[in-house]
């Protein structure tokens, strides 16, 4: 049905509040005549005053108006200026604190243990002697206090050089747990770094098989990140290597250029994955005994890195893959192996290898 | 006047159609209760009722007595809401 538009001028515009005012008048008597209804019906059916029959309880609960007190009457801190007298230590403390003080003060609660464990950390690091380590073990279940974990690990093999006194640089607080033992030889893992010099020879050796082990120039010590950490080249890993083990240390899984005849009983993958743990990843194995380009793909990527010379393949380059040829006996694919199985020396420089690889072809 | 009127009662109309006077008419309830209107006028009847005795109190002296107190008692912001709910329906609906 369509409504008579209504211009909202003036005059119309009061008719307009007029009948809103109505309609709301007639709500509003709605809503009264509702609640007489109501009303009368609960007086006639005897349930009105139901709420007032019993006098004494509508005393007791009536409500409470006065300041300090809620709403039933009761006051709501009242307990808080008291003050308990704490059965352990005599002391008076106050109410709100007293739970706290109490845990504290038998030692039985969460934090109270971890406290103390602090404290007693504190203690060892600054006045013990080594002998007393055995006292850190219980510190190990504590995963605060770093450096006395690891300290009890390292202690056996760091007898013989440095006493743990030259930690005594280390400031007890929780942030400042690495940086403070910079100079500590049992640090191990916190800076992702490892001094050289607080290992023996043969942990190096098993070091260096499995991690980077590039000696940082500041901190002088050694990467503990893969043999691919990406902060550091092939090339420097072989310096470390060499450094460290020796020169004459096998490190790398190429070949040497000396023929070996009973190489070729080794299967090739058990002889690849032994010399290439020296060096590096798994990649290479797995390609190398596929096929002959997979692995002078990748011996010709790693080598040009080295800068050792391999004066010796230079200049037996003739030489010497027709001994290892004629050693090989097979197809490319096995002299490939051959050669790198042979090898020990770390050096192949590019251009030879893929001289060699021609001629094969 | 005539105009008034029929533009009075198709308003009207409009409301009941669309649900609107019913929902008003809840929303005026919940008020009253929230503010404590109800609980008010309720005092009020039991003093009536006791004047006038309990069995024999009829539905028309409630009425009587209690509309035009409970007009009277009803809250500015109450009253504002409605009819700033039922100016805004006619604005939607009527011109």
């Amino acid at each position: 049905m369509k409504m008579e538009d209504m211009p909202l001028s003036g005059p119309d515009n009061t008719k307009l509040e007029a009948l809103v005012n109505d309609i709301y008048s007639e709500l509003v008597e709605d809503a009264c005549l509702g609640l007489c209804f109501e009303v009368h019906r609960a007086v006639k059916q005897g349930y009105f005053f139901l709420d007032e029959t019993d006098q004494e309880s509508m005393k007791e609960f009536e409500i409470v108006d006065q300041p300090g007190v809620d709403i039933f009457g009761q006051v709501y801190n009242q307990w808080k200026n008291k003050e308990c007298e704490c059965p352990n230590c005599k002391r008076l403390i106050a109410a709100s604190r007293f739970a706290p003080h109490l845990e504290k003060c038998l030692g039985m609660g969460r934090n109270s243990s971890r406290i103390a464990n602090r404290r007693l950390a504190s203690n060892n690091n600054m006045s013990k002697s080594e002998s007393d380590q055995e006292d850190n073990d219980d510190l190990n279940d504590n995963d605060w206090s770093y450096g006395a974990e690891k300290r009890a690990k390292k202690r056996k093999s760091d007898k013989s050089q440095t006493s743990p006194r030259r930690s005594k640089t280390l400031k007890h607080k929780n942030g400042e747990l690495g940086s403070g033992i910079s100079a500590d030889p049992y640090k191990y893992n916190y800076n992702a770094g490892i001094n050289y010099e607080m290992l023996g020879p043969d942990e190096v050796q098993s070091f260096l098989t499995t991690q980077c082990g590039v000696i940082s120039e500041h901190t002088k010590k050694m990467c503990t990140r893969s043999q691919r950490c990406p902060q550091h080249t092939d090339e420097q890993r072989m310096a470390v290597r060499v450094f460290l083990l020796g020169p004459s240390a096998p490190v790398l899984p190429e070949a040497d250029s000396v023929a070996v005849p009973e190489s070729f009983d080794i299967p090739d993958g058990q002889a690849l994955m032994s010399r290439l743990q020296w060096e590096d990843s798994p990649e290479i194995s797995p390609s190398d005994s596929a096929s002959s380009k997979a692995s002078t793909n990748h011996s010709d990527s790693r080598r040009p890195k080295k800068k050792k010379p391999r004066p010796s393949l230079g200049l037996n380059s003739g030489g010497g893959i027709g001994s290892l040829s004629g050693g090989g006996g097979g197809g490319s694919s096995q002299s490939n192996i051959s050669l790198s199985t042979k090898k020990k020396k770390p050096k192949l420089t590019a251009p030879s290898i893929s001289s060699i690889y021609d001629d094969l072809n | 006047m005539n105009k008034e009127s029929r533009l009075k009662a198709t308003i009207n109309q409009r409301l009941t159609e669309l649900g609107e006077r019913e929902r008003l008419k809840e929303l005026l309830r919940a008020k009253l209760t929230e503010c404590g209107w109800k609980d008010q006028m309720k005092a009020h009847c039991k003093e009536v009722i006791r004047e006038k005795g309990l069995e024999h109190v009829t539905v028309e002296d409630l009425v009587v007595e209690i509309t035009p107190k409970g007009r009277a008692l009803v809250p500015d912001s109450v009253k504002k809401e409605l009819l700033q709910r039922i100016r805004a329906f006619l604005a939607q609906h009527a011109a």
